[in-house]
């Protein structure tokens, strides 16, 4: 069976614009990436393993898996609190909050990596009141955030922070006032209204958010090598060690965890997609 | 429970719903409020729901002399069904009914038994039973229908108010379920009041008829009264076919034109098709002359439009096929038109 | 009914005499929550964008600008524009032929192919400059072909070999790269609208005789202008911005292979702080033009749905 079986249609250009796409598709993306597993077949199973388990690797994966999970759920939390008074109450300045979520998705990596080092590190505008070396420390041993795990976290919230208001946003727009007045008129108070009627519909998109901001934050480079100080064992994460290892002229190493981490990078996204395909199912008719 | 409200004013910004509206519905009866859409009916009903609030100071809300003007929705012990159910979509038909009594306080709250014993009768009351584990989506229009006003009886509203309950339902439908809820109204007795644009549907089933138009009151009365003596214009033209003719002085003298409030506040002739007599050119009775121009005879009735040789107005004529037979007409024929006596109810009264 | 009506009574009592509506939350609720979704968005999205400006003319305006003098950072300015003046057209080509072929004709494996444009998304930046090394570097089959003693074209190898072209570690590399990671932005944006506006135009133009490409140029491209807008601002940003990907790719030779975004970590990383803030402060000016104009083309959008929607 074809894969690509076409259906007659009264409009031109199919073959064209449909064969530039296969063409261009496995030009820049499929073949590329085919490369990384086809480089890693040459090695011996053995190797393969070894490469992506040894001590400094297996410490990548935990503090990359770890912040990139705490950023997902802080976002969680502060995602949805952001997309419900962004859709729920006027207010002075609605829009341009609204236009500053995507601030992350426009501004490069690196200048919010050196940003946010900066006012992080000891002299800096927080970095002065928190760090244990800071001028004006208010705690009384400080806590370190630029150049340890928690400058990660801080980084990958930032990133992540688009990514669940814009998936509960839209649904929250969508959501009928007649559900909340229905469950009101049946006598529910506001608590009961919102944790019963109202949570349990944005759910699936809250999930879906926390998903794709918790993909994003896994692969993430550029905002984090500044703030996390880099230190093997400890604040190196995963695709950081990528490139050291790469530096090394250590190309098997490097892509024995490229493919690691593109195998739970794809398994991510098919999970996203089911769980779309999961949110849709109320709406069937 | 008996309904009584009073000068009621609603603003939106600029807009004005509701411009001093009274209403009243008496304690066990089906109310229509009919209108065109924008005529204000969905917000009084809201309104006397608790989920809109009149302008503060402009009027009051009682239930059985109970002022509950302020009371918010939950508290007012009113089943409110809406227009497009909003039903709760993750949840079953069963949960959907149950929600009701499972977000009472612990203390009020009956037990697990006693709600499952109350949904289940619910459901069999509106002919639901078996469809308990079902999501919204897996019901037709009516079912889910049916499903919001269970949900609603649950809480055992002491007021059942319905926005436009048949209105996202296809024409077949409508006409089962609304003579349904006519019946199910027989049955339970609560006083129910209900929105439609509809106003065959108003007519059919409702003991009282409320009309309105551009933010205000235009009638209230009993489905024949409304029908048969149109107070306003606005009412004559809204319920049924009408002819609207100018000249007064010459229709006056084939007919009787104060019957019913036939003679509209503003000068015009207000006369339904069925109340104009077709009699054949040339008798000697008093008719205005008019050429038949178009015979629509393809149903239980022949439709006749008529242009009147003085005015060029045109009117129509229903008239049973029979009577067409026996006149003879074809079109571009001369007939003579009169106003028929309008008929029998006379001592009629509310 | 007795007990109904002494509830009612009392509730109104301990009303305040103005009724909230059942879908409006109490004030102290508002507040709160206003208060805590300001303090976030201040503190996560205002302060680092603050930071940039602030630490750029921390030693005034003359060492600001002395920044842009230095023929390194011009070089770096340079090669993003090159870079994003190829890419960016790229992917825009692609992303008309992927909706067109996607959202206009019906054939299997449609879905899969929407999910395979999409995948660049869901690789890490470092990935897609990684598998570019693994194809173009000089251990890559690229390298592999340059060295072979019988390669097929010989006389592309003699010649690729004398013209000393390179791939990664040099122009080619980097656009390549870019190009990967953009690559979903124009497409994505594109797919549903297409798909939204359905067929019906089009067919209309065919059966009055235009050819497929008149049918295009003047039905087509008109109702997909501002979704092509968008997609196109979306993918300069990111193509301009680019970092991980490309520092795999780049080499970091300065005045030859540095983008803007590399050219500010290399200035970070010698202390130059005031230099590294001053490039970077152009690139977040480019996100808040690109935040302005995304924010003009959603409210055009929603101006026109407004004006369909009074019409009807």
């Amino acid at each position: 069976m074809p894969l690509l079986r076409k259906e007659r249609s009264a409009l031109p250009g199919l073959n064209l614009s449909l064969g530039f796409t296969l063409f261009y598709l496995g030009l820049i993306v499929l073949v590329p990436l085919s490369a990384a597993f086809l480089k890693t077949s040459g090695m011996t199973w053995n190797d393969f393993i070894s490469a992506v388990t040894s001590q400094r690797v297996l410490a990548s994966y935990r503090i990359t898996f770890l912040a990139s999970f705490a950023a997902a759920s802080v976002n969680c939390v502060f995602g949805l609190l952001t997309a419900w008074v962004l859709v729920r109450y006027t207010f002075p300045g609605r829009r341009l909050v609204d236009a500053l979520v995507d601030l992350p998705f426009a501004l490069p990596t690196a200048v919010a990596g050196i940003a946010l080092t900066a006012i992080y590190a000891k002299n800096g505008w927080v970095g002065q009141f928190v760090d244990p070396d800071g001028a004006h420390r208010l705690l009384p041993h400080g806590i370190k955030i630029a150049f340890s795990e928690i400058g990660i976290f801080v980084a990958l919230t930032f990133i992540g922070l688009p990514f669940v208001v814009r998936t509960v946003q839209p649904v929250l727009e969508e959501l009928e006032p007649e559900l909340e007045e229905a469950s009101a008129s049946l006598g529910a108070n506001r608590w009961q209204t919102i944790t019963r009627v109202i949570l349990p519909q944005l759910f699936p998109a809250l999930l879906t958010g926390f998903a794709l901001s918790f993909a994003r934050a896994l692969g993430e480079y550029g905002s984090v090598v500044f703030i996390s100080g880099n230190m093997p064992m400890k604040t190196e994460i995963t695709p950081l060690l990528i490139i050291t290892q790469l530096e090394q002229y250590q190309y098997a190493h490097a892509t024995a965890i490229a493919v690691v981490m593109l195998i739970a990078s794809f398994t991510l996204l098919l999970l996203i997609n089911l769980l779309q395909k999961w949110s849709r199912r109320y709406h069937r008719v | 429970m008996s309904i009584h409200a009073s000068g009621i004013v609603k603003t939106f910004g600029q807009y004005t719903a509701l411009a001093g509206v009274d209403f009243h519905a008496p304690s066990g009866k089906l109310v229509a409020l009919l209108g065109p859409s924008g005529s204000g009916k969905t917000t009084l009903l809201r309104i006397l729901a608790g989920l809109e609030f009149a302008d503060p100071g402009s009027g009051r809300v009682l239930f059985n002399n109970e002022d509950v003007t302020s009371v918010p929705a939950g508290k007012r012990g009113v089943g409110f069904v809406f227009q497009h159910y909003a039903l709760f979509r993750h949840m079953t038909v069963f949960d959907n009914v149950a929600f009701g009594l499972r977000v009472r306080s612990r203390r009020e709250r009956p037990s697990d038994a006693k709600i499952t014993e109350r949904v289940r009768e619910l459901l069999r009351l509106v002919q639901l039973d078996g469809l308990e584990k079902r999501f919204p989506t897996q019901l037709s229009g009516g079912q889910r229908q049916r499903v919001a006003l269970a949900r609603a009886l649950a809480v055992e509203p002491k007021v059942l108010l319905l926005d436009e309950p048949f209105g996202a339902l296809d024409a077949k439908v409508r006409k089962d379920l609304r003579r349904w809820l006519r019946k199910f109204h027989d049955e339970i007795h609560i006083t129910t009041v209900f929105v439609t644009h509809d106003q065959e549907e108003a007519l059919e089933i409702a003991d009282e008829v409320v009309i309105m138009n551009q933010a205000k009151v235009e009638q209230v009365g009993t489905p024949q009264d409304v029908y048969d003596r149109p107070a306003t214009p606005f009412v004559h033209r809204f319920l049924g076919n009408v002819n609207i003719l100018r000249d007064t002085s010459a229709w006056g003298r084939t007919g009787p034109i104060h019957d019913n409030g036939r003679l509209g506040s503003d000068g015009l002739i207000y006369v339904r098709p069925h109340d104009i007599e077709v009699v054949p050119h040339g008798s000697d009775s008093q008719g205005i002359p008019a050429v038949l121009r178009y015979i629509h005879a393809a149903g239980p009735q022949a439709q006749l439009t008529f242009e009147v040789i003085a005015t060029g107005e045109h009117v129509e004529a229903h008239i049973t096929r029979s009577g067409l037979a026996e006149l003879n007409l074809k079109p571009n024929d001369l007939a003579l038109l009169k106003l028929r006596p309008s008929h029998s109810f006379q001592d009629y009264t509310i | 009914m007795a007990s109904a009506t002494a509830s009612l009574s009392t509730h109104r009592e301990r009303g305040t005499g103005h009724a909230r509506r059942a879908t409006q939350d109490a004030p102290w609720v508002k507040w709160t929550l206003l208060t805590i979704a300001l303090l976030f968005v201040g503190f996560f999205l205002v302060m680092p964008l603050a930071a940039v400006f602030t630490e750029a003319f921390r030693r005034g305006a003359g060492a600001y600008f002395a920044a842009f003098s230095d023929a390194d950072a011009l070089a770096a300015i340079k090669l993003t524009l090159i870079t994003a003046a190829i890419a960016v057209p790229a992917n825009l080509v692609f992303g008309v032929a992927a909706s067109w072929a996607i959202a206009k004709f019906n054939f299997r494996g449609k879905s899969l192919l929407i999910t395979l444009i999409d995948l660049p998304f869901a690789v890490s930046p470092v990935i897609s400059g990684l598998i570019y090394v693994l194809v173009f570097g000089a251990q890559g089959w690229y390298g592999q072909y340059l060295n072979a003693d019988e390669p097929w074209f010989p006389w592309l190898q003699q010649w690729l070999i004398e013209q000393d072209f390179r791939i990664i570690f040099a122009v080619p590399g980097i656009v390549l790269a870019t190009i990967f990671v953009t690559f979903p932005f124009v497409a994505r944006e594109l797919i549903p609208l297409m798909q939204s506006q359905g067929t019906d135009e089009e067919m209309a133009a065919i059966t009055l005789g235009a050819s497929g490409w008149q049918t295009f140029w003047r039905v087509t491209l008109p109702n997909i202008k501002w979704g092509l807008f968008y997609g196109v601002i979306l993918c300069n940003a990111r193509a301009m911005g680019e970092f991980g990907a490309v520092s795999v790719v780049s080499g970091h030779i300065r005045g030859e292979t540095n983008t803007m975004p590399l050219h500010v970590e290399i200035l970070y990383n010698e202390y130059n702080f005031v230099a590294a803030f001053a490039v970077a402060s152009l690139l977040a000016l480019l996100a808040l033009v690109t935040l302005a104009l995304k924010s003009l083309v959603e409210w055009r959008h929603t101006q026109s749905l407004r004006s369909e929607n009074s019409e009807s």
